[in-house]
């Protein structure tokens, strides 16, 4: 970041950055939680760190893959402090349901809501943040094949569960 | 996804299987809550609403009016303007062993893009109130001696704390590491070091 910006040059940017970010990192904490009020405190505390840190941020197009590492770190953290319980299907009524029109997606949401946390980050990262598996690796901290083997059972699960009629022709092919 | 990422977790890039894809892509985005949460306006007959609106114009432009004559807002001197707003709300400084509502404090506090990690103690007023141009968080605290008033202010910076002694009135405005400041105001004689070290220390602000 350089040193020739102005604190309200900087707090600008990091605003124009946080609101374009903020919906992916609030979705990526959802996944991680399957809480919606943790995953809005999560957000929010992971944007004052990312806030006290910018302006030592030395690659700005790296912006976004830090971002969603605070998001993960703080979300470590909270949970830790926490110590969450086990979510039951009972919490994806109260998290989620009804938020979807389609029935196909609200069923396909309801199996990734049940799916274990090992199976729901890498695909939320690697589907709705765009990751590689070398990324996923690295935020991770598993190798290149363990990612890749939890992809491919996150995907299993989800056929298996929502039968064939909707995950495509049938054929079970993955 | 890299190409060898699709080689591996999508077999055969069929067109059910980018349905598929799709489908999941679908589902994990869910549906985003605002920063600050929106408040329903209720449904009014239009008649009785416009006769309200064009009250609430008039009125609203006479003391636009007013505060402008009176430097309310726009003025430079944010310690004169905080005891303005004081005492232009006496009724929040009436002690008071009633405390404010939690659900409502917490939704002001939303609206005005804050929240506290550690709720401050013996809250008996909270109001959302107009100043400098902004929507704020006033609330006060029941203090040893009395009731002291907290306005939160996101959008005023200060550069170093700064203390308040006018009309009868001690307090201080405080920077805060996130940006924003607050200002914590009480009677002269009230002890407000303890109000501010702990709104200053739980205090959040949603970005």
């Amino acid at each position: 970041m350089t040193a020739a910006k102005s604190e309200l040059e900087l707090r600008r940017e990091f605003d124009q950055l946080s609101r374009r970010l903020r919906p992916d990192l609030y979705r990526y904490a959802f996944w991680l939680g399957r809480d919606r009020q943790l995953a809005e405190d999560v957000v929010q505390e992971a944007l004052l760190r990312a806030w006290k840190a910018y302006r030592d941020l030395a690659d700005p197009s790296s912006a976004k893959a830090w971002m969603i590492s605070i998001v993960r770190r703080e979300f470590a953290r909270t949970f830790e402090r926490k110590r969450l319980e086990t979510v039951d299907i009972s919490d994806y009524e109260q998290q989620l349901a009804g938020d979807e029109d389609d029935p196909r997606v609200e069923e396909m949401r309801q199996a990734i809501f049940e799916l274990e946390v090992d199976y729901r980050e890498p695909l939320a990262l690697q589907i709705l943040l765009g990751h590689t598996t070398r990324e996923i690796a690295g935020l991770m901290d598993l190798t290149e094949g363990a990612v890749l083997t939890r992809l491919h059972r996150a995907r299993a699960k989800l056929r298996q569960a929502i039968g064939p009629d909707q995950s495509g022709d049938g054929s079970n092919k993955s | 996804m890299s190409r060898d990422d699709q080689n591996l977790t999508e077999p055969t890039g069929s067109g059910s299987d980018k349905r598929f894809e799709a489908l999941i892509e679908r589902a994990l985005r869910i549906d985003v809550p605002g920063p600050v949460a929106r408040v329903e306006p209720r449904k009014l007959p239009r008649w009785p609403f416009i006769a309200v609106a064009a009250s609430l114009l008039l009125a609203a432009g006479m003391l636009v009016n007013s505060l402008y004559e009176a430097r309310y807002f726009g003025g430079d001197d944010l310690a004169t303007d905080v005891i303005a707003h004081v005492l232009h709300e006496p009724e929040l400084l009436v002690p008071t062993d009633a405390p404010a509502d939690g659900a409502e404090f917490d939704q002001i506090l939303r609206e005005a893009g804050a929240r506290f990690s550690v709720a401050p103690a013996a809250v008996s007023f909270v109001r959302l109130c107009p100043f400098r141009g902004h929507m704020v968080a006033h609330f006060v605290v029941r203090a040893s001696h009395g009731p002291v008033t907290v306005l939160l202010l996101p959008n005023e910076e200060v550069d170093a704390r700064t203390p308040l002694n006018e009309q009868g009135f001690i307090g201080t405005i405080v920077p805060l590491d996130a940006g924003g400041s607050i200002a914590v105001v009480g009677e002269a004689d009230e002890d407000i070091e303890e109000v501010r070290t702990q709104v200053a220390g739980a205090l959040r602000w949603r970005l």
